[in-house]
């Protein structure tokens, strides 16, 4: 006998439930999904009529978690519409900025939030579940701790370069703000060398980060894992024997198209940023993989449907033009809208619009497209996973992983090539009226700004972050967003805990706009013999 | 088989790192109205004149987690944010750290819902004896928490009373620094 069941869950654990998730559940596997997001992210509306530089003091303030991304794809937008000239120095800077926000993003995402359901008591039949609960159980976990811990390194760097992390605005249409000097520099290079040696060789890996990379296939990935006991005792053995045990590998797919906006530039290449000569000019590239194949990159091709949104106004609206005319909740929900994200939807030549997937699947499935520029990063790795496992949780986890090492690379070659003595910064003449786009990655993925400016004000803005790319709802011919998409088939043993939802919605690291962070954990009456002011 | 350490062990990378009398940190979200009480303190405290070299002051946002970590370094912190406690706004607390320090539920470490009472309780995992045990929380009670809303007059006035207070405590410490 087959029985149908609809849940309604806050996957995410919120106190305020800013991610609720809908699904229908029949005879244990997910059939359908709604994704909603239950609060409005007013940001663009705030921006409107303000001096054209308020981006950069707004929008990194959207996130307490990747505001140096916000920082980086904002200014980027400037300069494509300022037209600035961009020192070879800042643009090393800028991406020193970008990478160590994901470099501590990564294990802190992975110990803090994902690892932590990988204890769940559903999973003690495996001969694993143990050592799992040692290594990741929250607090006291022998990996959680150093794995929580040592995420704050990188981005003392940040802060190094950029006065403070997360919100600082440092980076500036023509340049950065300051000029580091060499112990700002040999203090990177140490931190970073901290980093790696304690957490991503000792701990994640088990090896050289040049003897990771030089995995090409899911085969060499499995052979690594048993090639030595440092390496099946390391998180990363660990957590791929795991993983493959209690079955990671076996749901959450998604649609299996992606998109990836790129970042990082290479210095000489984008010293006068435009937006078409973007793709050529990013270190990790721009791409979108549709139904099999690659395409380049166009953000004419982006548009966000509202049909299913909390807000009046067209479908097909490209973010240049978009709008933000939110309605009530409880009266969209009559005309079947369920979420206050949009659903960007991009238009793959010869294909049409599709939803697509954006992260760091997304980025290292784009890095095995055909090289075009040496500076360029061509990586065959997770081609090759996903002609042989396909997508899944594990693949999602693996991807973001994998990046550790590549940044780390990257970031240290950077640090090398600052000139000291050069410039890092030139004087840009304000434009009156103008376009600009900046996009960037950010560790959840593909971060993206539009902004029109009309008699030196901004007239129009637009931010696509990449959970709106994947917490995205149903667009205008019903179509589902990446995430609802990846829950669909995704089984259910236990209808009171269904732990495998939280797999899926956190593979993705779903991160939504920052609440109201005000002290709420006592009532006024509980605290009155505080008061020192003659208020109440 | 690596073996369990305490996290404050695992901090040191053998650094010299500063160390301050007084970390001042403003917290909270400028995009929401009295949110930005914290932030905006910080803000009037940093243009209104250099503070001691010993005292620093920093903007905390909405990163929870970077303020535990920021406490490493100091022998005492100030923390100022806004509140939503239900009572008049305007209403200033001062507040002993101990009294609001709670640890967050486990899903929300290093999410947006991480805030600094729950940095507190995190602190004294991550810190063990590195944490200040001088805490001290002013609390400004916000009226409108909306996107986009601008401060509340009640709460700007409040905001430059919370100042004074911020400007004495400075002022306290560096007389008891110079004997």
């Amino acid at each position: 006998m087959s029985s149908t069941v609809d849940l309604h869950v806050s996957p995410l654990g919120r106190v305020e439930g800013d991610l609720d998730v809908r699904v229908t559940i029949e005879d244990g596997v997910v059939t359908d999904a709604w994704t909603q997001a239950m609060m409005f992210r007013g940001f663009e509306t705030i921006l409107r009529g303000k001096d054209m530089r308020a981006g950069l003091i707004m929008t990194p303030r959207i996130c307490g978690i990747c505001g140096g991304s916000h920082l980086y794809k904002a200014c980027y937008a400037l300069d494509t519409a300022f037209q600035t000239f961009v020192p070879h120095n800042a643009t090393l800077v800028r991406n020193i900025g970008q990478a160590v926000e994901t470099l501590q993003s990564i294990p802190r995402y992975f110990y803090a939030i994902f690892a932590i359901d990988l204890t769940h008591e559903k999973y003690k039949a495996s001969p694993l579940y143990e050592e799992a609960c040692r290594r990741f159980s929250a607090y006291v976990g022998t990996s959680y701790q150093p794995g929580v811990v040592l995420s704050q390194k990188p981005v003392e760097i940040y802060a190094i370069f950029g006065g403070q992390w997360p919100h600082s605005s440092f980076m500036v249409p023509g340049g950065i703000m300051g000029a580091p000097t060499l112990s700002d520099v040999t203090r990177s290079h140490a931190i970073l060398d901290n980093w790696k040696n304690a957490w991503l060789e000792k701990q994640w890996l088990g090896c050289t980060v040049d003897r990771w990379l030089e995995n090409k296939t899911w085969e060499d990935i499995l052979a690594w894992v048993e090639e030595s006991d440092a390496h099946r005792n390391s998180d990363c053995g660990f957590f791929i024997r795991y993983a493959l045990d209690i079955g990671l590998d076996t749901y959450g797919q998604g649609w299996g198209n992606y998109i990836a906006a790129g970042t990082y530039f290479d210095p000489a290449s984008y010293d006068r940023p435009t937006i078409e000569g973007r793709n050529d000019a990013l270190v990790v590239r721009s791409g979108v993989y549709a139904n099999g194949s690659h395409h380049e990159y166009d953000q004419a091709r982006v548009s966000e449907d509202v049909a299913h949104s909390f807000y009046r106004g067209d479908d097909v609206v490209h973010p240049f033009d978009g709008e933000q005319n939110a309605i009530d909740p409880e009266l969209g929900a009559k005309q079947d809208k369920y979420s206050f994200a949009k659903a960007p939807r991009y238009d793959v030549p010869g294909v049409g619009r599709l939803p697509l997937e954006a992260g760091p699947l997304a980025r290292q499935v784009v890095a095995g497209k055909p090289q075009t520029k040496d500076f360029q990063d061509y990586d065959p790795l997770f081609t090759d996973v996903m002609a042989q496992k396909g997508p899944s949780v594990l693949v999602r986890q693996l991807a973001r992983m994998h990046e550790a090492a590549k940044y780390y690379k990257l970031v240290k070659n950077w640090l090398n090539q600052i000139d000291l003595h050069g410039s890092f910064f030139a004087e840009p003449t304000d434009p009156v009226s103008a376009r600009g786009y900046g996009g960037t990655e950010a560790a959840r993925g593909a971060l993206q700004d539009w902004i029109v400016i009309e008699d030196g004000k901004i007239a129009n803005y637009n931010v696509i972050t990449p959970s709106a790319w994947n917490i995205g709802p149903r667009d205008k011919d019903a179509v589902v967003g990446p995430i609802e998409k990846a829950l669909i088939g995704a089984p259910v043993y236990d209808l009171e805990d269904p732990v495998e939802l939280g797999h899926v919605t956190r593979s993705f690291d779903a991160c939504l706009v920052c609440t109201v962070h005000a002290y709420d954990g006592k009532t006024g009456r509980e605290m009155s013999s505080f008061v020192i002011n003659n208020m109440c | 088989m690596l073996e369990p350490v305490h996290p404050w062990r695992l901090i040191d990378d053998g650094q010299e790192h500063p160390r301050v009398d007084l970390l001042i940190i403003g917290c909270g979200n400028i995009l929401r109205g009295d949110d930005a009480a914290g932030p905006v303190l910080i803000r009037r405290l940093w243009e209104s004149g250099p503070v001691p070299d010993r005292i620093r002051i920093a903007d905390g946002g909405t990163s929870g987690m970077g303020v535990a970590f920021e406490m490493r370094h100091a022998d005492r912190v100030l923390i100022i944010d806004a509140s939503r406690t239900g009572a008049e706004p305007g209403t200033l607390f001062a507040v002993p750290g101990d009294i609001v320090a709670e640890l967050p539920p486990a899903g929300a470490m290093g999410s947006h819902d991480f805030r600094w009472d729950h940095a507190i309780a995190f602190g004294r995992w991550l810190l063990g004896p590195l944490m200040p045990d001088d805490i001290d929380v002013l609390l400004i009670e916000g009226g409108s928490f909306a996107f986009g809303d601008p401060l509340s007059p009640v709460v700007d006035t409040a905001i430059e009373r919370a100042l004074e207070i911020v400007r004495q405590r400075i002022a306290s410490l560096a007389e008891s620094g110079d004997d």
